[in-house]
Order: C-alpha cells, then structure tokens, then sequence
C-alpha cells in the first residue's frame, strides 16, 4: 500500500467522507445456526464474524471459578483478510486484542448467574480495513445478546484519531497507517461508561476531548444500529401459511 | 411509579423498563430506581410484577423443575445425569428408588445405565449449581419407549401453553401421550407411528413460531388434517 499523497481534500477524506461520518454500517443477528448466539458486521471494509458458545460447562476443569461463570474472547484474523497473507494462528497482537475485548465485556455480563461455567466468544476477521477489534466488538455484543445472556447493556465501539491535523471518525487503513493518532474507543452506550480506550499516536488534552465526544456520538449511531438489528431478528414473523 | 414499555413489548439488553417500586422477576435488574431487561425479550408487567420473558437461553436447573435426564455416567452409589444445561444433574439410587439401598448387597447397575432416558425432578439447587434429582414417584424414573425430541428450552413453556391447554389439545388430538421437561426434551408416547411424527412435525413448529399469536388453533389444524389422513 503506498502512501497517499494527502490524506484529506477540502475537508473530504479518501472514500468522500467527512470527518464525523461513520462508514456504511450492516449488522445481522443470528447468522449461524450451530453456535448459541452469532452476528455479522460490516463496518466499511471490515467484515466480521461473532460466535458465541454457552454458558456451558467449562473445560478444562481447573478454569472454573466456584463463584462466576469465565468469560473467554478469541479474536482472530483470517489469514486472507489482509493485503498480505497474515500467518494464521494466535499472535502478539490478536492475543492482546483478545484480552482487552475480554475486559471490555467483563463488566457487562452478569457472570455471577452461572457459577462453574464458561461463556465462550469467538470473533472472526474475514476482511480487514483498520478498526476490527471495535467492528469486532460490536458484533460480539450482538451475538452475546442473541444467545441470550444476560448483559447489563449492549456494548458499542468505534475508532477515532486525528489524519492531518483533524480529528476523524472512524478511521480506514490508509488514515490509521499514516495519519497521526488512532484512538479505538469501546463504551456502554446507555450509561456512556467507556470500557476500552487505547491509542497509538498522541493527541493534546483538548483534541483528546474532542475525540472522546466524537468517539461518543459514533457509538450511539452504532447502538442503533446494533438495536435495529436485534430487534429485526426477533419481530413477529409474518403468519405463515 | 412509570413504566416504559407496553406488555408484551420486545426489549433487549439494558432497555429502560420502568422506574419505581416493582417486583423484579427473571430477564430484569435494578440500578437505582430503574428497572433494566437483561435480555432479549418480551417484557411482562402484571400490577407491581414485571419481568422479561427470555427468547433465547439455555437451562438452568431450579428446584421443583420437571426434567428429563440422559445418563451420562455411573458412580458407586448413583449416576450422572445431562441436563442440556451447563450444568449435570446427581441422582442417587436411593432417589430413584425411594427406598435404603445395601450398596454391598445390591448392584446397582441393574437399573440404569449410561445413555438411559430418566425423567426426574430438581430437588435442590446449591449455591454452586449442583444438582440433586429425586426420580422417585408415579410416572418418574426410567422412560421406556416413546420418542425423545429436544427443543430450545425457552419454548418449553409455549408447548405447555396456559394452563397446559397446548400439551392437551396435542394429547386429545393426537391420541399420544406428551411430558414436556423444562429442560427443553419431551417425550412423546404413541401407537400410531405417522401420528407421533406428525406431534414431532408440531413440536418443532411450535419451537419456530413460539411468539406468533393464534398458534393453538394452527398446531389444532395441522394435527387434524394428519389425523384425517392429509399429508
């Protein structure tokens, strides 16, 4: 991927968005039929699948916890889902994507129902295009919804960073590659407490502020969005003959 | 007291249901003063009472629950039992029995083994979700016969339907006999082969179309035209 000689062009950036605009959003609950819960999410380029298995007993034995129920995140990348062929298998960074999704959910589910057992969640990238753990937790809380757990709310994510001196809204691989600043931010969106925040760049105490306020705005449209297609999966079917 | 949500309104996770004093039940928590679903579901609200009826779940075992056990394993003095939940259920010889077992004298393994049916109720749930089963009774213990179906558990109740009019009307219909365990398996006894596939044809729909209204009337039909020798 060669650099793009500017990243932003009258205030457009390179798919014609503006700043504060999501990328077309698709989520649909309920995709596959053998695992407990399941969703599909598109975030621009970025596809992504969540499965999730459970509560259920939980081996090996010796994870389980008299008291809660383990929740365990996989996120892994599919080794076509990038320019190019990523090793597959667990790696430095889809270990630790796995582990802040984990903690990211934590305080959402209510683990305590479900001693001795484990809830089970798998997030799989079948097309990368930066942004896939928040387009990956976004999915994973649709599916932990479908299989019927019960949450303390949804959980909404999205990107956000600064490409030449602006702050954007959710970032592609081109503006995370060579822009400034991408800020992956995860929050419940009833209560606005944020559950995951990293960064990778650097933002003043006021851009960052910004930031957040944007990162906010970009996750209720995706709690609509999330919310729309839950209730979708569930309307009253139409009567059959 | 204010209330956010029609009875039978479809929720999800973290919906704001009502605010006040309500008597909470299962698919709903408090935070304050207002009461949240924490589930997908359908909100029911009855004077003070207000729960979510779940659509989507697996089992957990509660006391007093009907169940219908797979044996998964035998012990010393008793057997493992699969639940379809997260959670196995322990039923003693003593339970199934309902009489002092010598375990020196008698073997046990005359009586169940691993993959046997047994219908069962839940008589105690621990803190730590072990389960004891009690097999003992009329019409409890080993199945015989008959047809195992499972559905999702959630459904269970549909299949039973207010005050068990669906499960009778099936029964009267059908001329086979229906035990439902809320554990999402139920047996299914009859003579006529077509007409037991065709109660399991019923079943199934009533699993897929459990939120439909006019369902009764619908499972009513199919099973006649069934019975009339329609396909």
């Amino acid at each position: 991927m060669e650099k793009p000689e500017k990243l932003m062009v009258d205030g457009k950036r390179l798919d014609g968005r503006g700043p504060e605009e999501l990328r077309p959003l698709k989520i649909q609950a309920g995709v596959l039929k053998r695992a407990d819960g399941s969703a599909y999410i598109e975030m621009g380029n970025n596809k992504v699948l969540a499965a999730v298995y459970g509560p259920r007993e939980l081996h090996p034995r010796h994870l389980q916890q008299p008291d809660t129920a383990v929740l365990r995140c996989k996120y892994n990348m599919a080794p076509f889902s990038v320019d190019d062929r990523k090793r597959p298998g667990p790696d430095r960074r889809s270990v630790e994507i796995s582990k802040v999704i984990r903690e990211a959910f934590e305080p959402v589910v209510f683990t305590k129902l479900y001693p001795r057992s484990g809830i089970d969640v798998f997030m799989e990238v079948l097309q990368a295009d930066a942004g896939t753990r928040t387009a990956a937790i976004n999915a994973a809380a649709v599916a932990l919804a479908d299989a019927g757990i019960p949450m303390r709310d949804l959980v909404s994510a999205v990107s956000v960073g600064k490409v030449e001196g602006t702050i954007v809204l959710d970032l592609i691989k081109e503006e995370d590659q060579y822009g400034t600043t991408d800020m992956p931010v995860a929050m419940l969106p009833r209560k606005k407490v944020i559950t995951l925040l990293q960064m990778d760049g650097h933002l003043t105490q006021d851009e960052f502020e910004r930031a957040l306020a944007l990162a906010m705005r970009g996750c209720e449209q995706i709690y609509e969005a999330q919310k729309a297609a839950l209730k979708a999966k569930y309307a009253t079917k139409p009567e059959e003959e | 007291m204010m209330l956010h949500v029609q009875n039978r309104e479809l929720v999800i996770p973290g919906q704001l249901l009502a605010e006040g004093s309500y008597l909470l039940y299962g698919g709903v928590f408090k935070e304050g003063k207002c009461v949240y679903s924490s589930v997908v579901g359908l909100a029911e609200v009855r004077g003070q009472d207000i729960r979510v009826i779940p659509l989507q779940g697996c089992y957990i075992p509660k006391r007093g629950d009907f169940v219908i056990g797979v044996v998964v394993d035998t012990h010393s003095s008793g057997w493992i039992l699969d639940l379809n939940s997260p959670y196995a259920g322990n039923l003693f010889v003593s339970g199934l029995l309902d009489r002092k077992v010598d375990l020196d004298r008698e073997d046990i393994s005359q009586y169940l083994k691993v993959g046997d049916a047994v219908a069962a109720e839940v008589v105690d749930v621990d803190e730590r979700m072990r389960v004891m089963l009690e097999a003992s009774g009329p019409g409890m213990g080993k199945v015989t016969g008959g047809k195992l179906v499972e559905i999702a558990p959630t459904k269970i109740p549909r299949v039973i339907g207010k005050k068990g009019s669906m499960s009778t009307m099936i029964q009267s219909t059908s001329g086979c006999r229906l035990r439902a365990g809320q554990n999402g398996r139920i047996m299914i006894w009859g003579d006529d082969t077509r007409m037991v596939r065709a109660v399991v044809e019923a079943l199934l729909t009533i699993e897929r179309e459990a939120h439909t209204s006019g369902l009764t009337d619908r499972v009513h039909q199919f099973l006649e035209r069934i019975k009339s020798g329609g396909e």
